[in-house]
């Protein structure tokens, strides 16, 4: 009977093994070292060095901002495209509709790196396709790389192009789960496609929009790659997101306590936005 | 039985008579280093097969951010992923030794010691902790200002007549108006212009010791000040890297104001411009002020985790420690060396006819005694990041009353960043 008990545990072991290591372990040590001064040798304990420093840091704030501007304008965007995707992917009207699936998801597959340096291409100021196109069209160029406000357009251009895909065959899983007659029922009370699409689509999509919403909140938050790579978090610190400013923290300076405490403070905001989210867009409450 | 013991015993023999010193060394080893600096050491190669022809050298080329962040990476994992032989920037070399102090090897046990005197006290600055010596001095960065003759005649500017920034900035409108073309460049992902007009004024982000921050003293407050009059006369060109080197050969990018190693860049990317471009002294701050800087440069280190420290030695050696190195680096890549003996070389007196025949690497070498010392310390990272915030906050955005305002901001910052005390408080 005991030995019974213990056979989940042990099928479990492996898996619990790894996770302590490598997950739990690290997520414990670093909340200790948040209270270190690791600014230079030997490490001392002084609670208020790393935590007093996010409060007054204008790099953190700046970071911050940056990090919540995209959030703001990027995360809206991306899942109202996607919800449309989505829409037009479940239309039987569409042909070769498993190419085109395919196709917008392909930017979640691409290596980061290689897409990251096709983009810099793309966008560089003197030879780049996008600005030879604008200038084609009598516009004028525009300083993608190297000026504040188009840098972190950019940042959020790109995201979207790699993020889009992914959220709308999320979208388009749950689409496949409206029933088919509640729309039979609406066409025969005489509603059209766009009454539809408010009246059933959207409120029985809900729990997966808001799924999207919360993934794409916490992805965000912690952005990294495109600003490290496109922009390395310039010009100046026009597109230092915090994931930036956490690694140049803890891989430039070697300030892993300070590094620390910057990624117990997204985790923090991870937890407070989810919650909003939770509240205002989840089962009633 | 017999048998195995005589070949024993001849393995042994064999194997003695190779640890002896005066054998060659032999096997593959790895050079990581960035842009110009990696090719530099790749055409050394050759001729150190000639006199080393069992070790198999292969030079890996990365941007210069990523050879620093792979090294710092590879440290903080204990000596993973590693070259034999790495480059290092004097001013960020610090981080390393401080935080990673079994990271790379002591060089005294592989005959540093005997090259001490063959280099100027301040390239080892940074190298060395106490006894130990880290890496192998390199290159130096004078800075000096270059130009184009021909947009500058077109203007009528004489460049004997620029003394001071203020003469400077009344020839750069006058150059933008006859030819609108700029004077100089920088951009705000760095802040290595300002870095040389601090170090000319005496100046760094902290006193020579390491000890305090000194980034609010009245000579980085100037340089900070000539900085923001450059920019308000529009006379700069904001670019990148790439970007500068796209207006040079466009022709809108009159010149520079940077380190040496730029005459290879120059060079390089605007071979059409042969015999328009000349070099003459960065301008002082005040009338007979000191018109000497140094920006960059770099030094050799041996990793800790290498398999063949003696090979590696021996390539540092030869492309550092011997004139034909040297030299040969500073005929085809413009490094400017900072081993002694090789500015004794005749090449150094030669016109180059790129620059006009002007004797460049005579004038240009003629301000290295003139640099005042500058040191990088462990913290350089920090100081930079923040400096470089501050400027295109002070330079674009106005933020600021005035330098003064600018950088004790900056000093704040960057005593709370790095736990230093600001000098004078």
């Amino acid at each position: 009977m005991q030995r019974n008990r213990l056979v989940p545990y042990s099928f479990l072991l492996p898996y619990l093994a790894v996770f302590v290591l490598f997950w739990a372990w690290p997520i414990l040590y670093s909340f200790y070292l948040s209270f270190l001064d690791t600014r230079g040798f030997p490490w001392s304990l002084q609670p208020g060095v790393n935590w007093g420093r996010i409060l007054s840091d204008p790099f953190f704030r700046q970071a911050l901002r940056n990090t919540l501007l995209i959030l703001l304008v990027q995360v809206p965007i991306m899942l109202t495209l996607a919800t449309g995707l989505a829409v037009g992917l479940n239309s039987p009207l569409l042909k070769l509709r498993g190419f085109y699936r395919f196709a917008f998801f392909a930017p979640v597959v691409v290596g980061a790196v290689a897409y990251s340096a096709v983009f810099r291409l793309l966008f560089n100021t003197q030879n780049g396709a996008v600005n030879v196109a604008l200038t084609g069209l009598g516009l004028p160029r525009v300083d993608w790389l190297n000026a504040p406000v188009p840098a972190l357009v950019l940042i959020i251009l790109t995201v979207t192009w790699r993020w889009t895909g992914y959220n709308a065959i999320i979208i388009l899983a749950g689409l496949q789960n409206v029933p088919g007659e509640l729309y039979e029922a609406a066409k025969i009370d005489g509603a059209n496609p766009w009454q539809q699409f408010w009246g059933i689509t959207l409120p029985l999509l809900r729990p997966i929009l808001l799924f999207a919403l919360v993934l794409s909140v916490i992805g965000t938050l912690q952005l990294f790659t495109e600003p490290f790579l496109i922009t390395g978090g310039g010009p100046g610190n026009a597109t230092l997101t915090l994931g930036v400013y956490l690694y140049q923290q803890g891989f430039r300076s070697f300030n892993f306590g300070y590094a620390s405490a910057i990624g117990y403070a997204i985790a923090l905001l991870a937890v407070l936005f989810s919650l909003i989210q939770l509240r205002l867009f989840g089962r009633d409450a | 039985m017999k048998r195995t013991l005589a070949t024993a015993t001849l393995l042994a023999g064999t194997l003695l008579g190779a640890a002896s010193a005066q054998d060659a060394p032999s096997g593959a080893i790895t050079v990581t280093a960035w842009d110009i600096a990696a090719e530099a050491l790749e055409a050394l190669v050759p001729g150190f097969n000639e006199q080393y022809p069992d070790v198999q050298v292969t030079v890996e080329n990365l941007g210069n951010q990523q050879v620093f962040d792979r090294g710092l990476a590879g440290c903080a994992a204990g000596g993973a992923d590693l070259p034999d032989v790495y480059a290092v920037e004097n001013n960020e070399a610090e981080v390393f030794w401080n935080r990673f102090p079994d990271c790379f090897l002591d060089l005294t046990a592989l005959g540093a010691d005997e090259l001490r005197d063959d280099f100027p006290d301040f390239k080892w600055t940074e190298l060395t902790v106490g006894e130990r010596v880290y890496a192998i001095p390199w290159d130096s960065g004078p800075v000096v200002t270059f130009y184009r003759r021909d947009l500058y005649e077109e203007a009528g500017i004489n460049p004997d007549e620029i003394e001071t920034w203020d003469d400077f900035i009344e020839a750069g409108q006058a150059l933008d108006e006859a030819t609108g073309a700029k004077m100089l460049w920088f951009d705000f992902s760095d802040d290595g212009v300002w870095r040389q007009l601090a170090n000319q004024n005496g100046c760094f982000y902290f006193d020579p010791e390491g000890t305090e921050v000194t980034v609010n003293q009245p000579g980085c407050v100037d340089a900070m000040e000539t900085m923001k009059a450059l920019y308000d006369a529009g006379i700069v060109a904001i670019v990148d890297w790439n970007g500068a080197i796209q207006e040079i050969r466009n022709g809108t990018l009159a010149g520079a104001v940077f380190g040496a190693w730029y005459v290879g860049t120059i060079q390089s990317n605007a071979p059409d411009q042969e015999g328009n471009w000349g070099v003459y002294e960065m301008p002082a701050s005040e009338p007979g002020g000191v018109r000497a800087a140094n920006l960059g440069g770099s030094a050799l280190a041996i990793p800790a985790s290498s398999q063949n420290p003696e090979a590696a030695m021996a390539f540092i050696r030869y492309a550092l420690a011997t004139t034909e190195g040297q030299v040969s680096m500073l005929r085809n890549q413009g490094l400017v060396p900072s081993y002694l003996p090789a500015l004794e070389d005749p090449y150094v007196q030669e016109p180059v006819p790129y620059w006009g025949d002007q004797p460049i690497w005579q004038d240009i070498l003629a301000t290295l005694g003139e640099i005042p010392q500058a040191r990088g310390t462990q913290y350089f990272q920090e100081a930079r990041q923040i400096v470089t915030n501050t400027l295109s906050q002070y330079l674009t955005q106005n933020a600021y009353e005035d330098a003064q305002a600018a950088m004790d901001d900056a000093a704040q910052q960057i005593s709370a960043a790095v736990g230093l005390p600001i000098a004078g408080q």
